[in-house]
């Protein structure tokens, strides 16, 4: 039990307006540390309100949520802020890049909130945008670069604090085939080295670079075990 | 996030849009480039007044009819409209015979019609002693002063400034024309020297200067002074001959309570502390106007800072989801807010400067004043405290509100 980073128990989500809807009713599992976990599910299964709790974005309306031993239900929203800028790091399907600032600022950005000193962030950044080959790039506006080589900003920009879980959200959804392919050899990578990587995608090719799979139904899980390659390939939208 | 990455954080933000940050600074310019301009005039017009009240002689007592009132700036009774006959003959000799006192010169005044051949011009006629132009430092280019015995033998004579003799006689010398004062005929034997607008207003260039033994009987027929101008010997102190003064006047006047005197007596002393009190109120109103400017530019900068917030909902969102706490976001909202209000402020501190140094110089080599060039350090110091504190009371309220987002829900912004 000592490896287990993410221990979920009887999660619920409620988001209430003029009729109450029901994201999430009573979700349990854990991840250990070194996984890769897919999360499927068809539009509306929940998958991204359970991301958005697993990365302490937002939180539940009942149940608990420990991550690394910190339950989210006693910390306050600056302490989350700090697990989320220590431990955690995030990849976008919209790729959420400051277009106007360069490739090394973006990058450099949750640095800033973990108080290092200019001086030492430099080396952390230039390495992290080493490592997603777009050295070249550094100076050059976001805004001005392809979506394969966003979502590679937005990947450096995720592992620059050395987090020990990555969460993605459908990062290739806006990419074509090729950058996506590239994309999710990265985050492969990435988990090659240690890194607990939580995916959430409704693209089933997309899923299988994943060792374990987590299928949402309508709020609840429907099935979570070993990833097997070519099980969901066509059938977990039916 | 330290203080110094917030202030780097908010720069780039801003300097993103440079075109809308300088739109958004023109309200903080303009209202700092006023208050440094209003204070800089009142400045410059206190200068010039207690310049000009200094001028007329720090040994001079004015003595003035009526009761003084508990308000040291409430004006006499006699500017009021309410005449009073206290001053007379009797004061007058009894003051020069006071060892203290150097000279005294009483003085009446009034408004008339004055004609020369086809010109004529309303103008201010000023009755005096022989002794109110040694005391008052009136010297003439051309012809002579009136004497003791012109006063004392009612020789309707005058003595004329530049402006009026311009008026009536143009280019011809006026010493020796006979102008006409409310029907009696005064011969013009002296001229003026320019000495430009006095302390009060009054232009000293603009009048006639006659005995006012011809004024009080002729023209005004009186036997009362308007005012009695006291000039004491270099060798007393002035409080001391003041002191004297009271108590002759208050002998002649039968005076026993000090309380129900019916004279007042300035020195130069209590002129330019009432002079100095009235331009500070007047420079301090004038500046409290300017202010409002401030406030409507801060408005300004608010209004901005809250379409920023809405603009930058997903940035915030982001930047949240990065590890941005609440403190950070509004640090760097809040530091835009006050880079936009100081760097208007310095801004606007140049724009004021400028303004006052080209209307210096066209006041003084255009059109010939006496100005003074005056930019106070605490006008410089007051407007970039007031930018700065501007900027926070303003920015606070938007960067709370980008500082409350939720981060989910800012990110899912569209």
């Amino acid at each position: 039990m000592n490896d287990v980073i993410i221990n979920v128990q009887n999660l619920k989500k409620d988001y209430v307006g003029d009729v109450t809807t029901n994201a999430l009713s009573g979700v349990s599992f854990d991840i250990r540390k070194g996984e890769f976990v897919s999360i499927m599910g068809p539009s509306g299964s929940g998958k991204s309100t359970l991301l958005h709790i697993l990365s302490f974005l937002d939180r539940p309306t009942f149940g608990s949520y420990n991550f690394s031993g910190k339950s989210i239900n006693e910390l306050s929203d600056t302490e989350l802020a700090h697990v989320r800028n220590f431990e955690m790091g995030f990849v976008f399907q919209a790729f959420n890049l400051l277009s106007r600032s360069t490739v090394y600022e973006n990058v450099e950005l949750p640095l800033i909130y973990s108080d290092i000193s200019a001086k030492d962030r430099k080396g952390k950044v230039e390495s992290a945008i080493k490592s997603v080959g777009l050295t070249e790039k550094t100076y050059i506006e976001a805004g001005k670069l392809s979506g394969g080589q966003k979502q590679r900003v937005a990947i450096a920009r995720a592992l620059v604090n050395n987090p020990p879980v990555i969460f993605a959200d459908e990062p290739t959804g806006n990419l074509d085939s090729k950058s996506g392919i590239q994309v999710m050899q990265i985050l492969k990578d990435l988990h090659a080295k240690g890194h607990t990587i939580i995916l959430v995608t409704h693209e089933t090719y997309t899923a299988q670079y994943g060792d374990r799979l987590i299928l949402l139904k309508d709020g609840s899980i429907e099935t979570d075990g070993p990833m097997k390659k070519t099980e969901h390939k066509n059938s977990f939208l039916k | 996030m330290k203080s110094n990455d917030a202030f780097k954080t908010a720069y780039k933000s801003l300097s993103h849009a440079r075109m809308r940050s300088f739109l958004t600074m023109l309200g903080i310019i303009i209202g700092i480039a006023s208050v440094i301009l209003l204070m800089s005039l009142g400045s410059s017009a206190q200068k010039l007044i207690l310049n000009q009240v200094q001028s007329v002689g720090s040994n001079l007592m004015f003595v003035i009819p009526g009761t003084p009132s508990g308000s040291r700036l409430a004006s006499p009774a006699s500017v009021q409209g309410i005449i009073i006959k206290t001053l007379v003959d009797r004061d007058l000799d009894s003051l020069r015979q006071e060892p203290s006192i150097e000279a005294v010169s009483p003085e009446v005044r009034g408004q008339a019609r004055m004609v020369f051949e086809n010109n004529d011009t309303e103008t201010t006629y000023q009755g005096v002693s022989e002794d109110f132009f040694s005391i008052r430092d009136f010297n003439i280019v051309k012809g002579s002063l009136f004497t003791k015995r012109d006063v004392e033998a009612y020789n309707k004579v005058a003595v004329v400034g530049q402006k009026l003799a311009e008026d009536l006689f143009g280019a011809r010398d006026p010493i020796g024309k006979t102008i006409r004062i409310k029907n009696s005929n005064f011969k013009v034997i002296g001229l003026l020297e320019k000495k430009g607008v006095g302390p009060f207003g009054v232009d000293q260039d603009n009048l006639a200067i006659i005995p006012v033994t011809v004024a009080q009987k002729q023209l005004l027929g009186v036997d009362y002074f308007a005012a009695i101008t006291v000039q004491v010997k270099d060798a007393y102190n002035i409080d001391y001959a003041k002191q004297r003064v009271t108590t002759i006047l208050r002998l002649n006047h039968r005076v026993t309570d000090s309380t129900k005197d019916d004279f007042q007596i300035n020195t130069q002393e209590d002129a330019l502390s009432i002079l100095g009190d009235i331009t500070s109120i007047l420079t301090a109103f004038l500046t409290a106007i300017a202010s409002i400017s401030l406030v409507v530019g801060g408005i300004g900068i608010m209004n901005i800072m809250l379409v920023s917030v809405i603009e930058r909902t997903r940035e915030i969102g982001l930047r949240k989801a990065l590890g941005a706490t609440n403190n950070d976001i509004m640090k760097q909202f809040l530091f835009e807010a006050i880079i936009l209000t100081f760097v208007g402020g310095i801004i606007g501190i140049l724009f004021g400067a400028f303004t006052v140094t080209v209307l210096y110089f066209i006041l003084v080599h255009t059109l010939s004043t006496g100005w003074f060039f005056s930019l106070p350090f605490s006008s410089i110091a007051i407007s970039v405290v007031v930018a700065t504190i501007t900027g926070v009371i303003f920015g606070i309220y938007p960067a709370r509100k980008a500082a409350k987002k939720n981060p989910i829900d800012a990110l899912r912004y569209e």
